[in-house]
């Protein structure tokens, strides 16, 4: 029984012609497992480290290192909104909106909605300070971002598949 | 005016002369001048990181001119290679300001629970706070806790909240082992060492992690809330276990081993030694030990005997069959034995008759020599740093190169056992050591079936029941002696503990059977082997130091030889 | 001031041209490639040198130069990084480059790599660039269609290839090796020095690295010729012998307490004050308190301090550590500095690597004693501690691997010598930070 579907191993495999070692791939491979399986499972994490041929413990290092790789424990709904607090944004009122979309979207920063429609998290600087405060939602960015719009594009969404509601 | 740089480097003033074909960093220099540079995260035999900043020092270079050029800002020892007019200064204000600070740094979060640390007595946070540290800390603050694991290994527990985060084991496990079990998980303050769930680190070399964990933070369950460290006597020795002969301190208090740890020597395997060896030590305090001397009555059962009485039965049962019938008697002598042993029952058995046989005991040999690092798919690579060798004994070419001088060549015992079996021979003296040699059932039963059996040996066994005379020895822990490693290196092991009871150790036996004056002493034996058997001259020296000394002894393969030779080179094995 | 300054690096991005090849190359894209092609390794980088231009990720080390440092006749491979992982807090200049114009980096990826002798460059891309990510995409396509990229960059010998590599979101991947690690699979903690990437980097193959802005700058110097590039900025301060200047233009961002935040691109040496009157002054007419002038680690230039040329050594002399990325974070005079140290120190213990010692506890240590003055817990002596740890952190005394320390340190010294006042005002009043941010503190 395996986690990753053959399309996802393909997709993996496909990127070790970009580099000369195996090893790179890491992070390509932890994106692709992530994007689609919004987490990355230990068990997951042990079939990667088998197709690049490193030792599991080798790719949990790396993906743990990095903020950004969720695991099962704790899997990503529908939409991942990032709200700046780093201090462009903190000192235009990035830090209230982040506590403003915590309580309108229902989850802490780190955790996920209980309708499974989105994650919210804090960033730090997202390089968005000409718009601050500035919002990420998934890998798109948000300028000048306001608690109403954010909200109204996370919940034009839909909710995710098994959810708790 | 041409170039002034001297040929030494300098340190905190003194010139330091510079050994020739070797590189040394700072720390290496500065150690073989006496002086400490405190470090964590540097090891020997392990990548440099860099990373603990416990090795900060001053650094500068004399060019060409005599002009000496200093680094403005402090560099880590570790990472500072010292060439002709170096210089290094270890002991100034700026230093000791960044070793005051990097150790508060270190100790904020620490616990402080050296009460009940196991490491208390040998940690380096301990010796380097008392040396270089501050008395207090200035954090206000809660303390980070971070659960502790123990789940690391069947023989390692994590005590999370006391880690430094050098590293060490992790790389250890990636350059060293290259099992890659450890891992550091997340980052800054939050990062852990930690293993892939459900691969715990249980490679055979896993315990060396504990060892250079250079805190309380991984720690031995075996040795775990045994024992305070300073109780303990240390006494440098070989491990027996295969013919690594790895060098290794054993370490006990009040009679009672507690923990092996490996003892650096480069000729023989570097740092490290293997959990076999490690762990492989129990049977010293077996309820199975031989405890005293038996001696076969008329009533046919085996009855615990004063020594006196029994070496004197034995001497004479062995004069009686040397003198009608020498060729039916066999000497077999163990590769456990020591080379004092071995020599001292060659020479006496062939003192009584020179038509007396002489045989190699059983020799355990398991698979094929595991080789270190191993790749993800569990092959060896290139350049090996460490090797459990499929030999499972300590003294083989010791036993051989004596066996080859009294008796001209080295046969196997088990080539002359159908012998015993045919009755061709009857007389048996057995001596022992290997403490699991019994797992060779037809060995152990053909050997029982010797009319005349003396078993001299450490663990009763079949064998040992079977016999007309048991002499119980000791383990190595037990006695003074030499073992010889596959590669000829002689490194002495040394007495730390008493055996159980009355057994003793092997060379008094030996030494009083054959009727020797005065009492076993190691050293002085290896002068008269020296003497006697060419291929053991080196022994000559009779203190063979700490590191051993390396012999003429003629070596099986000369792949084995040439290995060895690299391996010597890089101070690995 | 700079009236007849024209833009070069923003020209297309201020037109909103269209950012395919076919618009690029109408407005004379590729040209400078072309030039490139021609010259000679050695003369491309000789051109570089000329031009004067020092990298525009921070450190400003002269680009030539770091070029120069390859090993001679190496066999190969080597490879040129591109640092894109822009996460220095007030910084988005990479991000605007590369969302609207990427044609001008690619280009000047191709001529770095004529230069370096390098035929696979990696472009390291923060995650979070998803427009950035996906405009890269298609216009390296078209380059490898156009003949642009592949086997033979522009029917020359010449072979280019060209690879996206998305980060993960740790800002330690914007330190070169840190980059270089993160990029060959594992985490991103920063190598020891030496060997240098030039010598030994990305795959232990020689390497450069450089930012997304240095690299476009390159494709106009090459454009444009060295001494138009040189023709702008600031010339060395003749009395000292180790000041290289600050030519060609710069891309300023600004950022924080202004009515309109943006980037701009000037000559170097633009004031502070230039800048806020280009944002249409201070917002909600206040007044400036404090400008961070590149990027969170630079520290703080005072209200005072606005007319100092922001060249790669005006900035040092007021007691900053640096130009840094040129993302300036403007404060007003509302607002405590404790607060803003606190964001400041908050965010480097996030992104301390936790490799160092000295990083990995102060800069949390350094958060904490900062949480405790928002608390209303802190003491005079707490200042002085705080001044003593930051004392302690960095590659300046020699503590760490990398500078994410200094970064962390240098506002903290930098804040204390400046605005002292502040932390003893949270003091003696008794001020505390508003509960609900607390609670997110983490």
């Amino acid at each position: 029984m395996t986690v990753l579907t053959d399309e996802l191993r393909q997709r993996i495999v496909a990127e070790f012609p970009k580099y000369p070692t195996k090893r790179a791939v890491t992070l390509p491979a932890l994106h692709l497992v992530h994007e689609s399986l919004r987490a990355v499972s230990p068990a997951a994490m042990a079939e990667i480290a088998q197709l690049l041929e490193l030792h599991p413990a080798e790719v949990a290092d790396t993906m743990s290192f990095y903020g950004f790789f969720r695991d099962d424990s704790n899997p990503l709904g529908r939409r991942r909104v990032w709200v700046c607090r780093s201090l462009s944004c903190m000192l235009r009122g990035g830090e209230d909106l982040l506590v403003e979309l915590s309580e309108r979207l229902h989850c802490r920063p780190g955790s996920t909605s209980a309708d499974g429609r989105c994650s919210l998290e804090f960033a730090e600087c997202l390089g968005g300070c000409d718009g601050a405060p500035c919002v990420l939602i998934d890998d798109e960015l948000y300028l000048n971002a306001s608690a109403d719009e954010i909200v109204r594009l996370v919940e034009g969404a839909p909710a995710a598949e098994g959810s708790l509601s | 005016m041409t170039t002034q740089v001297p040929s030494t480097a300098t340190l905190n003033g003194q010139e330091v002369a510079l050994p020739e074909g070797e590189s040394l960093n700072a720390i290496q220099l500065a150690l073989r001048a006496g002086v400490e540079i405190p470090h964590y995260c540097w090891h020997p035999a392990l990548s440099v990181v860099a990373s603990c900043r416990m090795c900060l020092v001053e650094a500068g270079q004399i060019g060409q001119g005599g002009v000496l050029a200093m680094q403005p800002k402090l560099v880590p020892a570790c990472q500072t290679p010292v060439k002709p007019g170096t210089v290094i200064v270890t002991n100034s204000e700026k230093v000791k300001a960044a070793q005051n600070q990097v150790l508060e740094f270190l100790l904020l979060n620490h616990p402080l629970d050296c009460p009940v640390c196991d490491q208390a007595g040998e940690c380096k946070l301990q010796d380097f706070s008392f040396r270089y540290g501050r008395g207090y800390s200035r954090l206000k603050e809660p303390k980070v806790q971070k659960p502790d694991k123990d789940y690391i290994g069947d023989q390692i527990t994590l005590f999370t909240d006391r880690c430094v985060m050098c590293t060490r084991c992790v790389r250890f496990t990636r350059e060293i082992s290259g099992t890659g079990e450890l891992q550091v998980i997340q980052r800054g303050s939050h990062a852990e060492i930690d293993i892939f769930p459900g691969e715990p680190c249980d490679n055979k070399l896993a315990g060396n992690v504990v060892d250079i964990c250079p805190v309380g933070a991984l720690c031995s369950k075996d040795f775990l809330y045994k024992q305070r460290v300073w109780w303990l006597e240390s006494k440098e020795s070989v491990c027996p276990n295969c013919s690594t002969g790895c060098s290794i301190h054993v370490d006990q208090n009040e009679n009672v081993v507690y923990r092996l740890k490996p003892r650096h020597n480069p000729q023989s395997q570097g740092h490290f030694m293997c959990d076999e060896g490690r762990f492989g030590f129990k049977y010293q305090g077996s309820p199975n030990r031989l405890k005293h001397p038996l001696v076969r009555g008329e009533n046919g059962s085996q009855a615990p005997a004063i020594w006196d009485h029994a070496l004197r039965s034995v001497r004479n049962g062995l004069q009686q069959i040397a003198t009608s019938r020498p060729a039916s008697l066999l000497g077999i002598l163990s590769p456990w034995m020591t080379v004092e042993e071995a020599y001292l029952l060659a020479s006496y058995l062939k003192s009584l008759s020179p038509e007396i046989r002489l045989a190699l005991g059983p020799l355990r040999v398991e698979g094929e020599d595991d080789r270190y690092p191993k790749d993800v798919h569990g092959r060896a690579v290139e350049p090996t740093k460490f090797t459990i060798r499929a030999e499972k004994a300590p003294n083989v070419r010791g036993v051989e190169a004596v066996l080859r001088h009294f008796e001209g060549g080295v046969i196997p015992a088990e080539q002359l056992l159908p012998a015993v079996g045919t009755g061709e021979i009857e007389a048996v003296y057995f001596a022992g050591g290997d403490p699991d040699f019994a797992d060779d059932a037809d060995f152990a039963a053909t050997l029982a079936t010797a009319k005349f059996l003396i078993v001299q040996d450490i663990l009763a066994s079949p064998v040992s029941e079977a016999a007309d005379y048991v002499l119980p020895g000791g383990t190595f822990m037990e006695k003074d002696g030499t073992f010889i490693n596959h590669a000829g290196l002689a490194q002495a092991i040394r007495r730390a503990v008493r055996g159980p009871e009355e057994a003793r150790p092997d060379g008094r036996i030996l030494w009083e059977l054959s009727g020797r004056t005065g009492l076993f002493h190691a050293a002085n034996l290896r002068k008269e082997i020296a003497a006697n058997v060419p291929e053991l001259a080196a022994l000559a020296v009779g203190d063979l130091g700490a590191f051993g000394v390396r012999t003429s002894i003629q070596l099986e393969g000369a792949d084995d030889d040439r290995r060895s030779a690299a391996e010597v080179a890089a101070g690995v094995s | 001031m700079n009236e007849n300054f024209h833009t070069v690096l923003l020209k297309r991005v201020e037109q909103h041209a269209n950012p395919g090849l076919e618009a690029y190359r109408a407005d004379g894209g590729y040209t400078g490639l072309r030039v490139a092609l021609q010259l000679s390794p050695a003369d491309v980088i000789e051109k570089v040198k000329q031009s004067g231009l020092r990298g525009r990720g921070g450190a400003g080390f002269p680009t030539g130069m770091k070029w120069s440092f390859l090993p001679k006749d190496h066999p190969g491979p080597i490879y040129l990084a591109v640092n894109a992982d822009e996460s220095e807090p007030g910084t988005f200049n990479n991000r605007v480059l590369m969302e609207k114009d990427p044609h001008q980096l690619l280009e000047g990826i191709a001529i770095a790599c004529r230069a370096i002798g390098a035929k696979t460059a990696y472009i390291y891309l923060r995650y979070e660039y998803g427009r950035s990510y996906r405009t890269l995409q298609r216009a390296i396509d078209e380059c490898y269609a156009a003949g642009i990229l592949g086997p033979r960059v522009l029917d020359t010998e010449q072979s280019l290839d060209i690879r996206l590599h998305r980060g993960a979101g740790a800002y330690i991947c914007g330190e070169e090796t840190g980059l270089i690690e993160s990029l060959e699979g594992k985490r991103a903690w920063p190598r020891i020095k030496p060997p240098f990437p030039a010598v030994e980097g990305l795959f232990r193959k020689p390497t450069i690295v450089n930012n997304v802005e240095t690299i476009a700058c390159v494709t106009h110097i090459f454009a444009r010729g060295p001494e138009w590039f040189r023709s702008m900025g600031v010339a060395p301060d003749p009395s000292n012998p180790r000041d290289l200047g600050s030519y060609g233009p710069k891309l300023y961002g600004v950022s924080g307490h202004v009515e309109r935040q943006g980037l701009f691109e000037l000559p170097l040496g633009v004031t502070s004050r230039e800048l806020i009157d280009r944002c249409g002054g201070i917002w909600k007419g206040r007044n400036v308190k404090a400008v961070i002038p590149g990027g969170l680690s630079t520290g703080f230039l005072t209200a005072d301090e606005m007319d100092v040329p922001l060249d790669f050594s005006g900035p040092v002399k007021a007691g900053c550590l640096g130009l840094g990325t040129a993302g300036l974070i403007v404060i007003d005079d509302q607002t405590n500095i404790v607060d803003v140290l606190f964001n400041s120190s908050r965010f480097y213990a996030h992104e301390s690597c936790g490799q160092c010692t000295p990083c990995r506890e102060g800069t949390r240590w350094m958060e904490k004693i900062l949480e405790r003055f928002r608390n209303g817990e802190g003491t005079e002596r707490d200042i002085d501690l705080l001044i003593e740890v930051s004392e302690t952190m960095g590659i300046i005394p020699g503590t760490t691997i990398c500078g994410l320390a200094d970064g962390a340190a240098w506002p903290v010294k930098s804040a204390l010598k400046k605005f002292r006042g502040d932390f003893v005002e949270y003091v003696r009043s008794g001020r505390r930070a508003p509960a609900s941010r607390l609670a997110l503190a983490h």
